[in-house]
């Protein structure tokens, strides 16, 4: 097996709601490796995105602990797990999570910006990218001119353009369409190819099975299953 | 980086920033505007009473108590020659007497105020009395204030008995004819006053060269059996009711500040509450904390200067047109405040950089205060728009 590109060792979450302790995750041991095409399966409330969110250091586990590559992110503060995502991480979020007073140029441009490299330094990947998800046309036009799918794109293209070792996709086709979503797995299938990004989603959309590599089930915060398969066919 | 995000966030905003900003420019207008119009009208009355009574000060007989007019008689002094000597139009001899006025055959308590008729540093519309020479002849002619002329029912060309009493006790009565029934700017100096000429009023009261007091336009040093009250101890009771006046609004600008800031903290913390997943998107991009507060408190900022700019665009204009216009507080006139008609603003510098600097300071501080408690928490809680709620 290739060194993890993510190990979680342990990991519990427990939210209060309402004056009592929710427990999301139980104990959860997982390795991803590098250039992973996988997703989290499961009911509402399974806790997928949880645990997508504490591997992206968007949330931090309430026991055990997660290693990117040799770094622990518990043992980060909160300026270095923004510096972790930046560096990364690339979200794509359910609602697309699209900066609505920017046109979708600069929605791509933006994780470059943080980064504080010149725009003209990098145009010209930012242009590759939207050429790539097939935006061109819309280049100038703001989040609320486009439709889901053409969001999902721009969010899509945000996520990889400075080229992550690790996408994480909450319900990435859970507001598209039939065709929308075929062509938004493949387009991130190859994306995954192309740039060797490791994919992880979160969801429960029978059509991101079809694609994924490997699919880990999970109910009430429990693992349940991980099965993984090479190319297409049946789950081992 | 920060600053041309915040540039972009503000000014493409379109509408609801400049509603906004417009918000505010209003609100730093209409303190302004309160402010100055107390100033203009405290500065007016405080104006008016000593361009017509106080001068710069008075020389006064000790306990001359204008409001106990049983002790007028006994208050009374020979100019000394220091203050005599003095130009017309730096000092102004004032005779005040009792009488009594009968118009329509009622008694009507009044002060007789004879006042030296060369005499420049007040402004007095006393020019009817100037018509008539310093000889005391059987009818004696007075001017009147409207207020005065309303209450008594007198007119110009009335003429209606008047009777005093002289340095020696003899009650005296005479014919007073009204040559004229003048506008006086101050109540204080209408209401109850006949206005006579001091030669006469000293022919009538056998008081040659004495007077009540001598207002001056400037202390002249100490004179011998005098007290000097400057305007300050003159205008006392006035200073009390405009000090008493200041607090009242300052308690109403304090309720106008407090709904203003209450204003735009609840737009600008509406606009951060509809926010929050933006600021989690941020987070969730890499952005650190302490960034996300700065580009939100450049936001404000830059809101705050912009309301700046555009209460400058609307507030000078309007300014200068009430400044032409002026209120109309008329319906004071029936009252003791010495104002005109219409009150005009004094702008106090002072007073607008605070107002300014007031909401500036809030605007900045509620772009602030909730984006640093958001930033501070884990992105899921921005992205779930839990951050506040």
């Amino acid at each position: 097996m290739k060194n993890p590109l993510i190990q979680l060792n342990g990991i519990t979450k427990v939210f209060r709601v309402g004056g009592e302790d929710f427990s999301a995750l139980h104990e959860i041991n997982l390795s991803i490796e590098p250039k992973s095409f996988m997703s989290f399966v499961g009911p509402s409330g399974s806790g997928k995105t949880t645990l997508l969110n504490l591997i992206g250091g968007l949330d931090t586990p309430t026991s055990g602990d997660i290693k990117f590559g040799d770094e622990s992110l518990g043992d980060m503060s909160p300026d270095q797990r923004a510096l972790y995502r930046r560096e990364n991480i690339g979200f794509v979020f359910q609602s697309y999570n699209l900066l609505p007073v920017y046109n979708i140029y600069e929605n791509i441009l933006f994780p470059f910006l943080l980064a504080n490299l010149k725009e003209s330094a990098v145009r010209d990947r930012v242009m590759s990218i939207i050429e790539q998800v097939g935006l061109m046309p819309q280049i100038n036009k703001r989040p609320s001119e486009l439709s889901g799918g053409q969001c999902q794109r721009v969010a899509i293209a945000r996520a990889l353009v400075k080229e992550p070792r690790l996408v994480l996709a909450d319900e990435p086709t859970a507001n598209l369409d039939k065709e929308n979503s075929y062509q938004i797995l493949e387009l991130m299938l190859d994306l995954n190819k192309k740039f060797g990004a490791a994919f992880i989603f979160s969801t429960h959309d029978e059509k991101v099975t079809k694609f994924v590599r490997r699919e880990v089930g999970l109910e009430d915060g429990y693992v349940k299953w991980d099965k993984r398969r090479n190319g297409v066919g049946d789950f081992e | 980086m920060i600053l041309s995000i915040a540039w972009k966030n503000f000014y493409r905003q379109g509408i609801r920033a400049f509603l906004n900003v417009l918000v505010t420019a209003l609100t730093m207008i209409a303190l302004i505007f309160m402010l100055s119009l107390l100033n203009g009208f405290q500065v007016q009355a405080t104006r008016n009473m000593s361009s017509t009574d106080m001068a710069g000060g008075q020389y006064r007989v000790p306990d001359f108590d204008i409001l106990t007019p049983t002790e007028w008689e006994d208050r009374t002094f020979s100019v000394p020659d220091k203050l005599h000597a003095l130009p017309s139009n730096k000092k102004a001899e004032v005779l005040i007497q009792q009488g009594q006025l009968f118009p329509n055959r009622r008694l009507y308590p009044v002060q007789l105020r004879g006042m030296d008729i060369d005499q420049s540093l007040l402004e007095l519309p006393l020019s009817g009395l100037k018509a008539h020479g310093p000889q005391l002849d059987d009818v004696i002619p007075v001017v009147v204030g409207n207020r005065m002329a309303q209450k008594a029912h007198l007119e110009k060309g009335s003429t209606v008995v008047l009777k005093w009493r002289d340095r020696n006790n003899v009650v005296d009565a005479r014919n007073v004819l009204v040559v004229d029934v003048a506008d006086f700017i101050n109540p204080r100096v209408d209401e109850g006053v006949v206005w006579v000429r001091l030669d006469h009023l000293r022919k009538m009261t056998v008081r040659p060269s004495e007077v009540s007091w001598v207002a001056v336009s400037d202390f002249e040093g100490p004179v011998d059996g005098m007290e000097f009250h400057t305007v300050e101890m003159l205008m006392a009771d006035l200073l009390a009711l405009l000090k008493q006046d200041r607090r009242n609004s300052r308690i109403l600008w304090a309720i106008l500040m407090f709904l203003a800031g209450t204003s735009v903290f609840n737009t600008q913390i509406l606009n951060i509450f509809k926010r929050q997943r933006e600021i989690g998107t941020l987070m969730a991009l890499g952005m650190e904390a302490n960034k996300v507060v700065r580009v939100f408190v450049l936001e404000g900022s830059l809101a705050a200067f912009g309301a700046v700019i555009l209460a400058l665009v609307l507030g000078i204009p309007f300014f200068m047109w009430f400044q032409s216009v002026g209120l109309d507080v008329s319906h004071l006139s029936a009252s003791t405040m010495p104002v005109r008609e219409r009150v005009f603003l004094d702008i106090q510098f002072f007073e607008v950089v605070s107002s300014v600097s007031l909401v500036i300071v809030l605007m900045i501080f509620v772009a602030w205060w909730p984006v640093k408690k958001i930033s501070h928490l884990d992105p899921t809680m921005a992205l779930r728009g839990r951050g506040i709620t």
